[in-house]
């Protein structure tokens, strides 16, 4: 299963008599209903690993490209109106600036891991707190309080998975509690979102930026008000899009596929 | 008026420094550059006119490394280009045409290990990434470890080894059309050529050859020659270039910093004080 397809409903599992494992790509699993497979005896398995290091180039990829207004600037710079480059074109500073990482699994370490590299200042929501090395290696500060992350940082990426206390978990409420002058950026699912709250705040300057890898759905209407505005780099669910970490996922599909064929225990298998 | 100015803050390489302006001003005594960058600046001519001269070296290091892996990471994993099919009327794509290169594990050759290139060093040890460099001069042991680089005496071991090729040096007289011809065709075909330094350091119509016949993968630009370039130029148009406006040290801090490093230099001079970055003629 790639990219969500097919849908896998009651009439599919109903009509797939001999169906016993839904290998699905990726790490996030939330277009499944795993009650519904189990219900049917079908096993199911993710490639959870293997994505998150591209995912966190990602997430970096994305901070810096909107931070540094690149897809902005690459545009000027082949516009065949460009005469000049304007001496006031600023971008924003990631050295040294704040990010708030919400959702500190593996892919949010690994974004931690990197920032810090950046001389950032790194805080971090998540269900738990991380073990005290966790957080002395990459710097990062715990906030118990989502409200804490999003009122002091320059940038805030989300790195959860989709369920339902993350569903919407950025609304009106947490965007206004975001400056002004800070980028939100989404490597997670697009329902995280609530994407009209987000489309107002971007439109009423609430905050300054957003670069989406996720919206809901994907991809969005081409009439959606995310498309045209200039403040918004939108990328088509790329994280894990590289040829090296496919062609890995792909390897460990098949495996968990024989696994399942065979009867043996099924690697990555989701329960 | 003319008689009374001491001291010039060059924003954006004006006003142009000529003969004519320094006969002009009999009482100019410092000029302080907003940037690191001195190749617009006659330096011998400045200084016969016994006029000090300053850069901005602190101040633009981290926004510039930044700018740096933003552009490696973008031509990396395709963000222009998927951005405008994210956003097309029509999203007529197939997942296997879009896909990037990974960079986690990648080898970064950085040519020219200053102030700028060990930043990016830093950076892009934390991604992971293998990294070579090839400089002047070897540096420090503990320098090397701190980011895990390789030294390349040679510049030809670099750029047979590396994915992504960063150029970070200053344009001198060695420098220019420091990656020609046969730099280009030592690099890998799947390389990826990221210039932040200036437009020069590149054999630009060696580069355009280069790319359209695949002899390298890909190229990111911050700078070329000149700025901006023709808007019938080729590089314009290949598929597998970004372009971006000069926009190295283009921050509201580094902005901020270099008129602090600027202003700093420019007392330092007018107070008779020793001055925190005076760039002397070579």
């Amino acid at each position: 299963m790639w990219y969500h397809k097919p849908v896998v409903n009651k009439e599919l599992l109903q009509s797939l008599p001999n169906l016993r494992i839904v290998a699905s790509s990726g790490v996030g699993i939330d277009h499944l209903d795993l009650n519904l497979l189990s219900s049917f005896g079908v096993k199911v398995s993710n490639t959870p690993f293997v994505i998150s290091t591209d995912t966190a180039d990602l997430g970096m990829a994305l901070m810096l490209a909107s931070s540094r207004r690149l897809v902005e600037g690459y545009e000027m710079a082949v516009s065949p109106d460009t005469e000049y480059f304007p001496a006031d074109w600023l971008g924003t500073q990631v050295s040294g600036a704040t990010l708030g990482i919400v959702g500190m699994g593996t892919i949010g370490y690994k974004v931690a891991e990197r920032a810090k590299a950046f001389e950032m200042k790194i805080l971090y929501h998540n269900r738990s707190q991380r073990k005290k090395e966790d957080e002395s290696a990459v710097g990062a500060v715990y906030c118990k309080k989502i409200d804490d992350l999003l009122q002091q940082s320059d940038f805030v990426l989300l790195a959860v998975n989709l369920n339902p206390q993350t569903h919407k978990l950025i609304g009106k409420r947490e965007l206004e509690l975001m400056k002004p002058t800070a980028t939100l950026i989404n490597i997670s699912r697009g329902l995280v979102v609530d994407q009209d709250a987000l489309v107002e705040a971007l439109q009423n300057k609430v905050i300054k930026a957003a670069a989406l890898d996720v919206t809901y759905p994907e991809p969005l209407p081409r009439d959606h008000p995310l498309l045209k505005l200039k403040n918004v780099i939108i990328t088509p669910h790329i994280g894990s899009a590289t040829k090296k970490t496919r062609r890995i996922m792909m390897e460990e599909m098949i495996e968990s596929i024989q696994a399942g064929l065979a009867g043996l225990p099924i690697p990555h298998e989701v329960l | 008026l003319s008689k009374k100015v001491q001291a010039i803050y060059l924003w954006w390489h004006k006003p142009v420094i000529d003969r004519e302006l320094l006969q002009s001003l009999p009482n100019l005594k410092v000029i302080a550059n907003s940037g690191a960058g001195m190749d617009h600046l006659d330096m011998k001519l400045v200084s016969s006119f016994g006029v000090k001269m300053a850069n901005a070296p602190c101040a633009v290091s981290s926004s510039t490394a930044d700018a740096g892996m933003a552009l490696l990471l973008a031509s990396a994993r395709r963000i222009v280009e998927v951005h405008h099919i994210a956003v097309s009327s029509s999203m007529d794509y197939c997942e296997a045409d879009i896909l990037g290169v990974k960079v986690s594990g990648a080898t970064l050759g950085i040519i020219g290990m200053g102030r700028i290139g060990y930043k990016i060093a830093l950076r892009a040890r934390a991604f992971e990434m293998k990294i070579l460099y090839h400089n002047r001069t070897q540096r420090k042991a503990q320098e090397e470890q701190a980011v895990g680089a390789t030294y390349c005496e040679k510049i030809d071991s670099l750029l047979q080894q590396a994915d992504f090729v960063m150029v970070v040096v200053s344009l001198t007289p060695q420098t220019r059309n420091l990656i020609g011809k046969r730099e280009l065709e030592l690099m890998k075909p799947t390389a990826t050529l990221i210039n932040i330094s200036r437009g020069a350091v590149v054999d630009q119509e060696a580069l355009v050859m280069a790319l359209q016949a695949g002899v390298i993968g890909a190229a990111a630009l911050d700078v070329t020659y000149p700025e901006p370039l023709p808007r019938d130029h080729p590089l314009l148009k290949l598929k597998n270039v970004i372009i971006t406006p000069h926009l190295g040290i283009k921050t509201d801090k580094a902005t901020y910093m270099i008129t602090e490093e600027a202003v700093e230099n420019i007392l330092a001079v007018l107070n008779g004080l020793p001055m925190p970055s005076e760039v002397l003629p070579i």
